[in-house]
């Protein structure tokens, strides 16, 4: 892989659409975009750098065009320098809370050599930014870190050049600041062999999207995926699977409700058990970069610029018609479109319909492109841009590609063998590959104790056990109530990745008034597959599918009032069928 | 200081001729931009420590105020002249103009040796300068700054008799304050950084590549020092230094070959900028005659310490291996031996465009001190490089299309500019 220029504040504005600042690495994010994009141009050549269209393996007349969109990369050097001059290893050895480390990176200065083409930047560009991490770690390790490290949008529309480089100031430090927070160094820690330490590398890239009014979105984010742990209906795992949304692709990677299909049956009946459910637990908010006023200063945020809006908002935008399909009362079915009045619902039904966007061979093609470049299973995060009125033409912004880790060990259980004694839990919906016998600790969530209101505590109590057996080595079953890692205390343990890194195995019982769907974020999800950590789900909740009774009488290591960690006699046998997404976890005698 | 052989004043109108000439200047033109526009010559008494009364004479010259309030130093200085002071406001008319900040020029002084007075004395003197000079002074007026031989105390001082005076909290009256008391971050660093900004435009230009060149630079003070900083930084390597040794009353060249280190050379300076002659020994550096660092085999040229150092005599010894000479110093090219540089394809960046970095900084302290809201380090020199390499690229540019050497290029942009706003304020 060769490094992009040189930023040359003569040449910004030209064909150079990725660029780096400093001589330093990469990262995994950025390195990943420039073998992609070195890719395009290689396939395609003899067309003007890569916003020519991916057109190759798609119909002459499909009219989308692919291409990254514009990024200037700051290597590590300038991460380094940062450190250096403002005396910042220092400081970041000692305790202190994510809030007062993003202060004082804050307050610190950037380097004197680079300030001067961040100034340049903000003069010439007036569009919304994304301001990401690319870890070095991530490159040097071959793992993904996903969601580990802050990603700052910033309206970047000040008519003040000044006001706008501030912006992006505080944005690179922000992100530079989230490498010593607290669920970043959890994180590392759960890592082993790291041999090297952490250098950031930032992305500050062109946010693919729309002004309307004062938001400013993609018609269509999407997270696409080689490998699919929940096939339904015909599909294969190794179909693949794919995730939209509308609007910023933060909904998909946080976990809130998107629509999810396999791209080999883009049109097979959804997972729902009726239009009401469908209604229900499909995409109702978007999220957007706030381009009006902003009424929440809040330098050390990463939301600081971004706004929620509901589907009446997407209405008045007039951004749902290739995207929505609306609920016809008569026929009790959905009608794609929105041509006429009713329930709105997002389930991207109009884009498939589109034979100039062929939007099935589009994702099909995007994933074998990844595929090739990594030589593994891929995860690929993109925007798409649509004309409001026509549809097409398209613009598809190819965001991220990380390699997936998929376990191919044959292990095969039947109906039967979830049945029977000694078994600790078993579901049919589980995530993963492969058997596991060196487990013997369990960290579990109290049943009795359990309650929406206490999740945040949990999460804390939770973030301690596992740092201890993490210095110590010891592999462990989590196994808790309401959905992990969810962004809403309300729907379950609000816990980051770096709270319950140790656990080799994690269990998720509904709770009684929601639904149990696996919707965890896609960096969460990224975490469990990359990590290869077994995951049950229960979608029927805890009550019949968890020996309670066993495990409260194996002998206690700690407890908190809400949380309890045991360590059985003998290990435990996980085994997960990842080809009929069976599993079951066995205890002896 | 003037000999009889050199008045910078007539030096100072020598290049304009040349440049009126080629933008063929009309008459009056020429005469507003010739002479300054306002001389004030003040006798300050002072009351001295030993009871008696002492009266110095001090100036304050105002070039050109088209484009903005005047802004200038106050030098004290023993050997102080009008013509000394006179020139440095044209000088500084030209700097203010060719980075495009809207400023004019001035430049005062006192005849004074500050070695030789008490601090007390030295308020007073302030004091007494600044009550001579108020109605020509103020922040939308006419606004000083340190230069020889004053410093960020001066300042103050000055200030807090102008506030006295007015009865107002008027930090934008004068700049070179300390961070902390109205002074502005980044104001030490920014011309020495200034020089280096500008050296890396003009060495893209060159397509070099600034970690593949070497260095040789006259001086340790503050611009030579945080040039020396960044531009190792940005990958390049200074082999030869050469500062002033106070015991020994001379100065001497410390050379290593690999690279010097700053933070290393930094370690053994003392507060006047002089190197640990035994120290630096130690640190395996060679010691060598004060104007050895001129006769390095290197790529870059940085005299940042005394006027006129590449001259008739000194040219020959200017090796063919330098492709740029970059002018921190004042003046450290003679007129005659620019020719010959730019004859042998060296590249000369003018000092009054390539050392405005401090000139910039001050600008942006007055702007903070107006507003009584003051920048992030960053903010500061990132707006200092961006007006740094405007003002590099659009010389460069004129250069190349006129096929003119840079220092006619700038001085042709600055008398431009200026020529251009006296006109359209309608006074020529």
């Amino acid at each position: 892989m060769s490094k992009p220029p040189n930023f040359d504040r003569l040449l910004f504005g030209s064909e150079e659409r990725i660029m780096r600042i400093g001589n330093g690495e990469l990262g995994g994010k950025a390195g990943g975009l420039v073998s992609i994009a070195q890719r395009l141009e290689k396939t395609f050549s003899g067309s003007a750098g890569f916003s020519a269209r991916a057109g190759a393996n798609l119909r002459a007349d499909v009219k989308v065009e692919i291409d990254i969109p514009r990024m200037v990369v700051l290597t590590t050097e300038v991460f380094s320098s940062f450190m250096k001059q403002n005396d910042l290893h220092e400081f970041v050895k000692g305790e202190h809370s994510d809030d007062r480390i993003a202060m004082a990176f804050d307050r610190a200065s950037l380097p004197a050599e680079i300030v001067g083409d961040l100034s340049a930047l903000a003069d010439e560009v007036r569009i919304p930014l994304a301001v990401r991490s690319s870890s070095l770690l991530e490159d040097a390790m071959y793992h993904p870190f996903a969601g580990v490290y802050a990603t700052k949008m910033i309206p970047n529309n000040k008519p003040s050049r000044d006001e706008r480089f501030a912006q992006l100031r505080e944005a690179i430090k922000f992100v530079y600041a989230s490498t010593f927070f607290e669920g970043a160094k959890q994180y590392r820690r759960s890592l082993k062999d790291i041999s090297q330490e952490e250098k950031m590398a930032v992305i500050i890239q062109e946010i693919v999207g729309t002004r309307i009014g004062d938001r400013y979105y993609p018609i269509v984010s999407g997270v696409l995926r080689s490998h699919n742990f929940y096939p339904t209906g015909h599909a294969a795992p190794e179909d693949g699977v794919c995730s939209l949304a509308l609007g910023l692709g933060k909904t998909i990677v946080d976990g809130e409700p998107s629509w999810s299909f396999s791209p080999a049956y883009p049109k097979a009946p959804p997972p729902f058990n009726n239009l009401g459910d469908m209604m229900k637990y499909t995409q109702t908010r978007f999220w957007s970069v706030n381009m009006g006023m902003n009424t929440d200063y809040d330098p050390l945020g990463e939301n600081e610029y971004l706004s929620k809006g509901d589907l009446s908002d997407a209405e008045f935008d007039d951004s749902l018609r290739f995207i929505a399909s609306t609920y016809d009362l008569r026929s009790d079915r959905l009608l794609p479109g929105v041509a006429k009045k009713g329930p709105r619902v997002l389930d991207f039904a109009p884009l498939f319909y589109m034979e100039d966007l062929a939007f099935e061979d589009l994702l099909k093609d995007l994933l074998k492109m990844g595929e090739d470049e990594l030589g593994t299973p891929v995860e690929i995060e993109f925007a798409m841009n649509l004309d409001l009125k026509k549809g097409l033409p398209a613009r598809l912004g190819f965001l991220q590609i990380r390699p997936m880790v998929v376990s191919h060990e044959k292990v095969s259980l039947s109906e039967d063998d979830l049945k029977g004694d000694n078994i600790l839990v078993s579901s049919e919906q589980t995530l993963g590959n492969g058997c596991n016998e060196d487990i013997r600790d369990i960290v579990y969530v109290k049943p009795d104790e359990f309650n929406p209101d206490v999740t945040t505590q949990i999460a804390k109590d939770l973030g301690k056990i596992n740092e201890q057996l993490l210095e110590e080595e010891i592999p462990y079953l989590l196994i808790g109530l309401g959905r992990w890692g969810t962004s809403d205390p309300r729907c379950g343990v609000p816990v980051l990745w770096g709270q319950i890194s140790g656990a080799r195995a994690i269990v998720e019982a509904a709770l009684p008034d929601m639904d149990a769907g696996m919707s965890q974020g896609s960096h969460f999800f990224h975490n469990v597959t990359s990590f290869e950590v077994f995951y049950f789900s229960l979608p029927g909740g805890a009550d019949k599918t968890i020996d309670w009774e066993w495990l409260s009488l194996q002998p206690k290591e700690s407890e908190t009032q809400y949380v309890r960690h045991v360590r059985c006699k003998e290990s435990l046998r996980i085994l997960v069928d990842g080809r009929s997404g069976r599993g079951v976890i066995r205890y002896n005698g | 200081m003037i000999t009889e052989s050199f008045n910078p004043f007539i030096v100072a109108q020598k290049q304009f001729d040349r440049i009126a000439d080629m933008l063929d200047l009309d008459p009056a033109v020429r005469d507003i931009l010739r002479q300054p526009m306002r001389e004030i010559h003040v006798a300050v008494p002072v009351h001295m420590d030993d009871g008696k009364v002492r009266v110095f004479r001090g100036f304050r010259v105002q070039h050109n105020d088209a484009r903005g309030p005047y802004k200038g130093g106050v030098r004290f200085h023993p050997h102080e002249t009008i013509d000394l002071v006179r020139a440095m406001s044209m000088w500084m008319t030209w700097k203010c103009t060719v980075v495009d900040i809207p400023l004019g020029g001035s430049m005062g002084g006192v005849i004074c040796d500050p070695h030789n007075m008490s601090l007390g004395e030295q308020e007073r003197l302030c004091r007494g300068w600044v009550r001579q000079l108020r109605p020509n002074l103020g922040p939308l007026r006419d606004v000083p700054s340190p230069d020889v031989m004053t410093n960020a105390q001066h300042m103050l001082w000055m200030l807090d008799e102008y506030e006295a005076l007015t009865g107002e909290k008027v930090p934008g009256f004068i700049t070179g304050k300390p961070v902390g008391m109205a002074g502005s971050l980044g104001r030490t660093e920014a011309t020495g950084y200034g020089l280096i900004y500008a050296l890396r435009e003009a060495l893209k230009e060159e397509k070099i590549r600034i970690s593949d060149t070497n260095a040789s630079v006259q001086g340790f003070g503050s611009v030579a020092r945080y040039a020396i900083e960044l531009y190792t930084r940005l990958g390049g390597k200074v082999i030869a230094v050469s500062c002033w040794d106070q015991s020994d009353k001379k100065p001497y060249t410390y050379r290593k070959s690999s690279g010097v280190d700053y933070e290393e050379l930094k370690g053994i300076t003392d507060r006047y900028g002089g190197i640990d002659k035994i120290k630096a020994q130690e640190l395996d550096y060679e010691v060598l005659s004060g104007d050895a660092w001129l006769e390095q085999s290197v790529d870059v040229l940085v005299p940042a310490a005394l006027e006129n150092q590449i001259n008739k005599e000194t040219l020959s010894r200017v090796r063919s291996s330098v492709k740029v000479v970059a002018e921190g110093a004042n003046g450290p090219t003679a007129p005659d031996a620019d020719k010959v540089l730019e004859e042998r394809g060296v590249l000369v960046l003018p000092d009054f465009l390539v050392n405005a970095g401090g000139a910039i900084c001050s600008y942006f302290e007055q702007v903070q001190s107006n507003m009584n809201y003051f920048w992030a380090k960053d903010e500061v020199l990132g707006k200092l490089d961006w007006k740094m390499t405007a003002a590099f690229m659009g010389v460069s540019e004129l250069a190349k299309k006129k096929k003119l050497s840079l220092r006619d290029a700038a001085y042709l942009i600055s008398v431009s500019r200026v020529a251009i706003a006296c006109r359209e304020r309608g006074w020529v």
